[in-house]
């Protein structure tokens, strides 16, 4: 079995404004349908940008996080024995705890709250949190995979949760971040920014040996994987995608891929004008011409960003698509933007032509990730 | 270990104010005590391009001031600054220290479940058995719960990058 063979996906969960469920957040994507609308959630006046993709209905994080644990082990088919020595890896906002939280039932602190997650999932092994802002998720399951495949843990369960709330929201509205028109256009010109997004989910990573003597069903492998940094700014992205292109290379490495066998690019691409042309650099960089020859979207344009989350649920979408064989379009397009010069799928999904994918994360100082999944 | 530093150390006052972070002494501490860990080893830096020294900032509370500043004036029904939102999460003074060193490796922020120190050495080793990381600066940092100044720890473990 070759080394890329060894992590496998074996249960996925999700819940956005396109519903509750894996099978909810495919079938939104593929629409290419945006799911903003104005927040009702929490006031929103004197706000410059009053548009968030929001699902009616949702607990406390911690409630979501709790119910997206437990469906997800359900999926994967683990009994209690199984979870019991099953680590926990959570991404999450770090500091105090994220909102909605109705004034009485006070939500644990953020390190509390993976052990109280455990706890509830029945989940024995380690717990560690990951707070590395829009790279949080994506962290976890490349340090999951690694100790997978280095054979210090057999099975992890990721999970991530942000819930739109009133701090952040304000936060990226005073630093001017959100799309000022209402719709988050990535690579397209004309772009001015993102728009948030809830964002809860939960997979389920287990070594080859232990998911075949359970006879687990393999949802995608993770084939590969890569962490960089830019080294260059505290919040701005590296104008050539410096450290995303070097994460994306050492995710290739890793699998032991050519750069001939990606498929697909579920791109980070948020709408924002300096950083969507940096990872198009990244992939000119990497992949030279033929990055323009395979097709590349960004689903934040119809789920939104889900910030610590968002690694999280992109990986969903994109082990999903790839299982599915279709790939997601990019809403928002108005036009092609000459910084950024990829095969941005956008109108319609299109039929996936290779089974190796790659999805992409960048944050706040200059944090990248790329995971490599590819399909059974 | 190739360096460590804390602050405060003897004689130290508040860490020094931080151009563009506001408010709260988590960033101007991040980079006072990961500035003079890297200068033990490195003097004035940057480290050459390639050094892939990861940058960890293990924190369990985060930047508490600036927190509950937000969320004040939030809930006050009021605008908050833009350099807030620049410094909303603590990549960002991170990607200062990486910035001003030339730290190219991973950036990884944890929020700790167990003993701090501990968890951030076994992410160090991690990336670096991984390869992503040749070395990593750890910086361990809180604040105090009282609104006076916190105290925070780097170090520096790895292979011993030459400048």
């Amino acid at each position: 079995m070759a080394d890329r063979d060894l992590v496998r996906i074996t249960g996925t969960h999700a819940v956005s404004a396109l519903g509750r469920g894996a099978d909810a957040l495919l079938a939104g994507v593929l629409t290419g349908a945006p799911a903003f609308n104005p927040v009702r959630r929490f006031d929103t006046t004197g706000r410059r940008v009053t548009v968030a993709a929001t699902l009616p209905e949702t607990g406390t994080l911690a409630d979501e996080l709790t119910d997206a644990i437990d469906h997800v082990v359900r999926v994967a088919g683990l009994g209690a024995a199984d979870r019991a020595g099953a680590a926990l890896f959570l991404a999450t906002h770090g500091g105090p705890p994220s909102l909605p939280v109705p004034d009485r039932a006070p939500e644990p602190t953020v390190p509390a709250l993976a052990d109280h997650l455990a706890s509830r999932c029945g989940l024995g092994g380690r717990t560690r949190v990951y707070t590395t802002a829009c790279v949080s998720a994506s962290t976890a399951v490349a340090d999951a995979a690694a100790l997978i495949r280095r054979g210090d843990l057999e099975r992890v369960v990721v999970a991530a949760g942000y819930l739109v709330e009133p701090d952040q929201f304000a936060l990226f509205d005073a630093g001017r971040a959100l799309a000022a028109d209402g719709a988050v256009r990535p690579f397209s010109a004309g772009r001015t920014g993102l728009l948030l997004g809830d964002g809860v989910a939960a997979v389920v990573l287990e070594s080859a040996d232990v998911a075949a003597r359970r006879g687990a069903e393999t949802v995608a492998t993770v084939a590969g994987w890569g962490r960089a940094g830019d080294a260059y700014h505290p919040c701005q992205p590296h104008p050539g995608g410096d450290g995303l292109a070097r994460a994306v290379e050492a995710a290739l490495r890793r699998a032991g891929l050519p750069l001939g066998a990606v498929g697909y690019v579920n791109a980070n691409a948020t709408g924002t004008a300096f950083s969507d042309a940096s990872e198009a650099a990244a992939l000119r960089r990497v992949f030279g011409e033929r990055a323009g020859r395979f097709p590349v979207s960004s689903t934040k344009s119809v789920h939104g960003h889900a910030l610590e989350a968002s690694g999280l649920l992109e990986l969903v979408v994109t082990v999903l698509a790839l299982r599915d064989g279709t790939l997601p379009p990019t809403a928002g397009w108005l036009a092609a933007d000459p910084d950024c010069p990829l095969d941005v799928i956008r109108d319609a999904p299109r039929p996936a032509a290779s089974g190796h994918a790659l999805t992409l994360n960048a944050a706040f100082g200059g944090a990248n990730t790329a995971l490599l999944v590819s399909a059974p | 270990m190739l360096a460590e530093a804390r602050w405060p150390e003897d004689g130290d006052g508040r860490a020094p104010a931080l151009p563009g972070f506001v408010h709260s002494e988590f960033a101007p501490l991040v980079a006072a005590v990961a500035e003079r860990c890297l200068a033990r080893r490195y003097g004035s830096g940057p480290l050459p391009a390639g050094n892939r020294t990861a940058v960890l900032v293990v924190s369990a509370s985060g930047d508490t001031a600036g927190a509950a500043h937000v969320r004040a004036t939030v809930a006050a029904g009021g605008r908050v600054g833009p350099l807030f939102f620049f410094q909303s999460v603590p990549n960002s003074v991170a990607g200062h220290v990486a910035a001003r060193w030339g730290l190219d490796g991973p950036v990884v922020c944890l929020s700790p479940t167990g003993d701090p120190r501990a968890e951030a050495e076994a992410e160090a080793e991690l990336l670096r058995h991984d390869g992503d990381a040749a070395q990593a600066l750890l910086i361990l940092i809180e604040l105090a719960p009282d609104g006076t100044p916190g105290e925070a720890t780097a170090v520096l473990l790895g292979e011993g990058t030459r400048q």
